[in-house]
């Protein structure tokens, strides 16, 4: 038995070394980047109408086309990386992808391990619950009363938990976390949970792609605005695109992207 | 108006393109399959290198295998996948392909190298014994008397272990290499219709795991030994 101890200390000790001796990173990311002609960017191509793919695969949606001028603007090409919403973070924060844009709102817990651009669009929170739905959501708390669904790792599930959870309004049995939204949707819609909390935008395409959903309640709770995932203390990638995202404001560039998309 | 229009029209057309969407879950085929024949043999050499140094070492080195089958066998591949990818090779560039490949081969190779240890085992300490006593030194005697015998036995339960790995390769969509289980995530969301995207799914998974297993019984049956009846 003490061996084993022996050994998984060592092992521990060894990951340690191997993780903490991270010798020559360039000086400057956006330099290496520029260098590479290559930015690699991280998304979770499940989330219509911000990313998903087409019938060809191919990327598409509101985050797709802003990112594809962001990076045709820092001259550089754009490679995607497709991974689950949750490993986004931990694959900036390791240096795995470059950046990340996938409808991340700003929080400050993500805020310590990664930073954030400027925001690019303002989103709302919405409850979303199914046909036959006999409750009422007429403010945030009441949806204490019901089986929550939300997506893991999301701005929406920090909400529920550090609000409702914490004070004991929403027993952790009554909140169900799901990989993506939609599933959670499905599940809205058979029955198994009573509300659903997600972004406001995609929860309305899921609603009149899936049908039977309504949306009882919109506004701004855990959300707000959105923003590219840059990794820590990265000041000139986030200059470069601030910049470029201040100028796509102003040429009216993404109100363009958001009545394709979002027929606002 | 018409925007309602154009929603609907979306909707009724991403209804009719399903068809066309099979292909690209089928391209995950490839990266499957790929991922398969990098971890099952790189899990074969390093299982039936820790199956020898278990039968056959000597005090110290059976620990030491000993210490790594449990290890190995005790941790769910995904955090295996994690730990490899997000932690160590924060600095080697390892990429998501070769990351997710090599752990799903290193935590394979703990279970292949008892099912190895299994067939060496079975093959018995006499034929040892006899070998020796015919000159032949301990490697020549694994080498020429054991092995062939054992590797023999090992088929049937290893085709086991061929189509856990097959269908284990879905883990590493979770480093973001879009084999077929990520592909019919994506196109789950895009067109909410998951019975199709996971029904086409499974049944690539289904065909590929029979195919390998065919295969291997009709290897299993070809290379049968008349004394192993």
């Amino acid at each position: 038995m003490k061996r084993v101890v022996v050994f998984i200390s060592l092992v521990a000790a060894i990951s340690l070394v191997l993780s903490g001796c991270g010798a020559g990173k360039p000086a400057n990311h956006l330099d290496a980047i520029k260098q590479a002609g290559t930015i690699k960017v991280g998304t979770s191509a499940d989330y219509p109408p911000f990313e998903s793919v087409d019938a060809s695969g191919n990327k598409v949606g509101f985050d797709v086309d802003l990112m594809t001028e962001v990076a045709k603007r820092l001259d550089v090409k754009l490679e995607w990386v497709d991974m689950p919403f949750d490993s986004l973070i931990a694959a900036v924060q390791e240096n795995k992808i470059d950046a990340s844009i996938s409808a991340f709102n700003y929080s400050e817990e993500r805020d310590q391990k990664i930073d954030f651009s400027d925001a690019y669009y303002t989103s709302e929170d919405a409850f979303t619950v199914a046909d036959g739905f006999a409750g009422t959501v007429a403010n945030p708390q009441d949806v204490a009363k019901y089986k929550v669904g939300v997506q893991t790792g999301t701005t929406q599930d920090s909400w529920l938990t550090d609000t409702l959870v914490a004070d004991g309004a929403l027993p952790e049995s009554n909140l169900f976390r799901y990989d993506r939204v939609d599933q959670a949707m499905l599940d809205l819609k058979n029955g198994r949970i009573e509300v659903m909390m997600s972004d406001y935008v995609p929860a309305q395409a899921v609603a009149k792609q899936l049908g039977g959903l309504n949306i009882v309640y919109h506004g701004v709770l855990s959300s707000g605005p959105m923003n590219i995932v840059i990794p820590d203390k990265d000041v000139e990638l986030q200059k470069a695109i601030n910049e470029i995202i201040k100028q796509l404001q102003d040429e009216g560039f993404i109100d363009k992207l958001a009545v394709k998309y979002f027929a606002e | 108006m018409i925007c309602l229009l154009r929603a609907q029209c979306n909707c009724a057309r991403s209804f009719i393109k399903m068809s066309n969407f099979f292909p690209y879950i089928v391209q995950g085929t490839a990266i499957t399959i790929g991922v398969t024949l990098v971890a099952l043999p790189f899990g074969l050499v390093l299982g039936l290198l820790m199956s020898l140094i278990h039968t056959y070492g000597g005090n110290i080195l059976n620990r030491i295998a000993a210490i790594y089958s449990l290890l190995m066998r005790g941790v769910p591949p995904i955090v295996l996948l994690f730990i490899l990818y997000f932690i160590l090779s924060g600095r080697i560039n390892l990429s998501p392909f070769w990351a997710g490949s090599f752990s799903l081969g290193i935590v394979s190779s703990a279970y292949q190298m008892e099912i190895l240890r299994g067939a060496l085992l079975a093959v018995g300490g006499g034929q040892m014994t006899a070998a020796r006593a015919i000159g032949m030194s301990r490697l020549q005697s694994i080498r020429y008397v054991i092995l062939p015998q054992a590797l023999r036995l090992a088929i049937p339960p290893w085709s086991n272990e061929a189509s856990i790995v097959l269908k284990d390769s879905s883990l590493v969509y979770a480093l973001g290499v879009p084999e077929i289980l990520r592909r019919a995530q994506q196109l789950s969301a895009t067109t909410q219709q998951p019975f199709l995207a996971y029904g086409t799914a499974a049944l690539i998974y289904f065909v590929l795991v029979f195919a390998t297993n065919r295969a291997l019984d009709y290897l299993s049956a070809r290379t049968k030994l008349p004394t192993h009846a």
